[in-house]
């Protein structure tokens, strides 16, 4: 009989144990030391994790009454997790989000309003970008941690080669073309204006774009169109200068001038075709110097070009600090505190920039020796900082990778001649409606 | 015969045990572990997806209920009969075809040969590795631009094909892909299967003067019939779950959710669950998509078991 009960009592103590584990502990915000405990998220690799901690180490230093305990994984771990800690309640006080991201947290009630913050105690003169996380109501989502802008990257080698001058600032989409039929060549090395080129033997393409950020969408705002209107929840596709810019880009793509989906594919990775010196231009933002300088391209860049009427535009993602909706005033104070000190102490500042992923936020640094350095590629840096001034977002809304996926997918149809133009804006215009309608009309 | 049910009819009941006697306390508390697993992350969750599956579920917020809506908006959804026609499709080349070579390799490789290790480890090889360097290897040889197999065609003055690419050849491609990654795994089973039927049924056939043909239609065929079961039940299972290798081969984009192949060609089922739950926060939705799919899967499963009868024998 007692066997029996001290079995049942294992089996029960067993259980619950199972049962508590599974369940969640709940964390002190004071730790023994009296310091306020702020638990910060972001997404990292090796050498942005180790700078990251390196910067943490000195905000505990001039903020003695904060302690930050981090959470990090690779970029898509690090959100898959996000996800389950915002629905489990344990999600980080303060993380980093994609820029592409923000306004996805923000609709979906999981980040804090700081329309207050932001007004009151940040200095719009000083910061790059604030307005990136501004909405169409005025609210203010998050504050840049590292500022991403497109530009045109050109390969220098392949330019010299065939003769041809390097783009510049007053390039209209018509030269970009004009210069990449000459760039392009068959396997003969006969150029695209050359009667005899042969299109099915395409070996050096004269300018690759592709997906959203680096691709159609640039092309379109800088023709005057556009994808969604300012209150991000109506499509704006089907008008006539969305029509002109996709006709160009059908034009580009018939001619064999730009890579099709077929042919980046052919090449496992979008970015190789100008990664391996088959393309002679690409669209990219700033992060993508990092692997460019790896494969040691010799490359520069040029701001993106004009529309027929002169219009710019290039593409920004700002990737941000936001505040985590359910934070407790304390770690609210904690993590605005943070946020200023990210944002204007030069010491964070100029240690994020020797990484080289972002540009950084603080206008004094970016316009410094510290950013604008010649002593990596590309030389001239400061094409991304004059892009700033003909800036935007990439149309980012709780629905932005449902409606990109109907902008790209259509788009590979288009240019595997699958259907026309006239087709392509309807069947996008419609498609993409419907994704905004199934969530902001509920 | 039907004395004899009566006779055992009227037998007293061996006396029912209680199940929380002695032994059986002892057997559930060791069996207890997997139990707690079992209903935490097995029932636990299923119950919860079936939940979601009727609300408005973002992962970010508590779930909404809304009844039928995702069912409603799911039998509507063009993407959805695209995604079961291209899963089905999948099935249909993958797994009469998978099964068929299983065999044949087993039967190949249950002879005496010599370095019989060797080719069966060959055959295995792919089956551990992972699906991308899969991936990898199929790229050498499907690559439109560097791939071995228009290499081939070109020999023969055929134009190179945009395999995985083109709408028609994507999920034949992904199939014969799909078979080398898995094939030795069925082989194993067969060889298994193969090795238990007697000898002595082929030397009766041999003396009765049956040709090898003969032999392998008259007694390999029907002795493993049990095994060739087995192994189309799991080879269906398996290809309406495929989910990796489609990820991984047919992917491309590196702006969330752009899998899938050109025009969704290579959509499946798990992968539109996949982009609907993970990439568009779709919970709800992605939820009732894995009910249907579990649904139709256990009607089939059904259905192959009641045709069983018709061809499966057991000694």
């Amino acid at each position: 009989m007692k066997k029996r009960r001290l079995l049942s009592t294992i089996g029960i103590l067993g259980l619950l144990t199972a049962v508590l584990f599974t369940g969640c502990s709940s964390q002190p915000s004071i730790t023994e030391g009296g310091q306020l405990e702020l638990f910060l998220g972001y997404s990292s690799d090796p050498p942005t994790k180790k700078k990251m901690e390196e910067i943490i180490a000195k905000f505990q230093t001039s903020h003695p009454n904060i302690k930050i305990k981090t959470e990090t994984a690779p970029y898509e771990d690090f959100y898959q997790k996000l996800t389950t800690q915002i629905a489990a309640g344990t999600a980080p006080d303060i993380w980093q989000s994609d820029g592409t991201k923000v306004f996805g947290f923000a609709q979906r009630g999981a980040i804090r309003d700081i329309t207050d913050y932001v007004t009151k105690e940040i200095n719009k003169d000083e910061v790059n970008g604030l307005e990136f996380n501004k909405d169409a109501d005025g609210k203010y989502w998050g504050v840049p941690q590292g500022i991403q802008v497109g530009a045109l990257f050109y390969n220098k080698d392949l330019f010299d080669k065939a003769g041809v001058s390097y783009p510049t600032a007053d390039w209209t989409w018509d030269d970009l073309k004009a210069a990449a039929a000459k760039l392009t060549l068959d396997a003969n090395g006969q150029n695209a204006d050359d009667p005899a080129f042969d299109k099915n033997s395409v070996k050096q393409f004269g300018f690759t774009f592709f997906g959203s950020s680096r691709g159609a969408f640039n092309i379109l705002k800088a023709y005057g169109g556009g994808v969604l209107d300012p209150t991000m929840t109506k499509s704006i596709i089907d008008s006539p200068e969305n029509k002109k810019a996709v006709e160009w880009m059908a034009d580009g793509m018939k001619r064999r001038l730009f890579p099709n989906p077929a042919d980046l594919k052919a090449f496992q990775s979008n970015f190789k075709v100008f990664l391996s010196g088959a393309s002679a231009m690409q669209i990219d933002i700033y992060a993508a110097t990092t692997a460019m300088n790896g494969a040691e391209l010799n490359y520069d860049v040029a701001p993106l070009p004009k529309g027929p009427d002169g219009k710019r535009f290039a593409p920004v993602i700002a990737n941000s600090w936001v505040i985590n909706k359910k934070a407790n005033e304390q770690k609210v104070r904690a993590a605005q505190e943070w946020i200023t000190y990210w944002t204007t102490s030069d010491e964070a500042q100029v240690e994020w920039t020797q990484v080289g992923e972002a540009i950084p936020v603080k206008k004094s640094v970016a316009n410094s020796d510290k950013f604008l350095t010649n002593n990596t590629k590309p030389e001239n840096k400061k094409v991304f900082l004059d892009s700033l001034a003909f800036a935007g977002t990439i149309d980012t809304n709780a629905v932005f990778a449902e409606w990109v996926k109907v902008f790209t997918d259509n788009l590979s149809e288009l240019f595997m001649d699958k259907y026309g133009v006239e087709e392509y804006i309807a069947k996008t215009d419609q498609g993409i409606q419907k994704v905004l309608d199934d969530f902001f009309k509920k | 015969m039907l004395e004899l049910e009566k006779q055992l009819k009227a037998q007293p009941k061996a006396k029912k045990r209680k199940w929380l006697d002695g032994e059986g306390r002892w057997g559930l508390l060791l069996v207890s572990p997997y139990l707690v697993h079992f209903i935490v992350f097995v029932v636990g969750t299923s119950f919860a997806s079936l939940y979601f599956s009727f609300s408005d579920y973002d992962i970010l917020n508590p779930p909404k209920w809304t009844g039928l809506d995702n069912y409603e908006k799911l039998f509507q959804d063009s993407l959805f009969y695209r995604a079961l026609w291209n899963t089905v499709y999948f099935t249909l080349l993958y797994v009469p075809a998978k099964t068929f070579l299983a065999l044949l390799l087993a039967v190949a490789l249950n002879q005496k040969l010599k370095g019989l290790k060797l080719f069966r480890m060959v055959h295995f090889l792919p089956v551990i590795s992972s699906w991308t360097v899969i991936a990898y290897v199929a790229d050498a040889i499907f690559n439109q631009r560097i791939g071995f197999a228009n290499a081939v065609l070109a020999k023969f003055g055929v134009a190179p094909q945009s395999w995985l690419i083109d709408e028609g050849w994507v999920i034949p491609v992904l199939v014969v892909v799909a078979i080398w990654k898995s094939v030795g795994y069925m082989m194993i089973i067969f060889l298994a299967g193969l090795q238990g039927i007697s000898s002595e049924l082929y030397e009766a056939a041999s003396i009765d003067g049956a040709n090898a043909w003969q032999k392998f239609w008259r007694i390999t065929v029907p002795m493993i019939s049990g095994t060739t079961f087995l192994v189309v039940i799991l080879n269906t299972i398996y290809s309406f779950q495929n989910f990796e290798q489609i990820f991984v081969m047919t992917g491309g984009s590196t702006e969330a959710g752009s899998t899938g192949g050109t025009n969704n060609a290579s959509l499946v089922l798990m992968l539109l669950m996949f982009r609907q739950g993970f990439s568009f926060y779709k919970m709800g939705y992605a939820s009732a998509i894995a009910w249907v799919l579990f649904l139709i899967l256990l009607v089939i499963t059904l259905i192959q078991f009641k045709l069983q009868k018709k061809w499966v024998h057991y000694d």
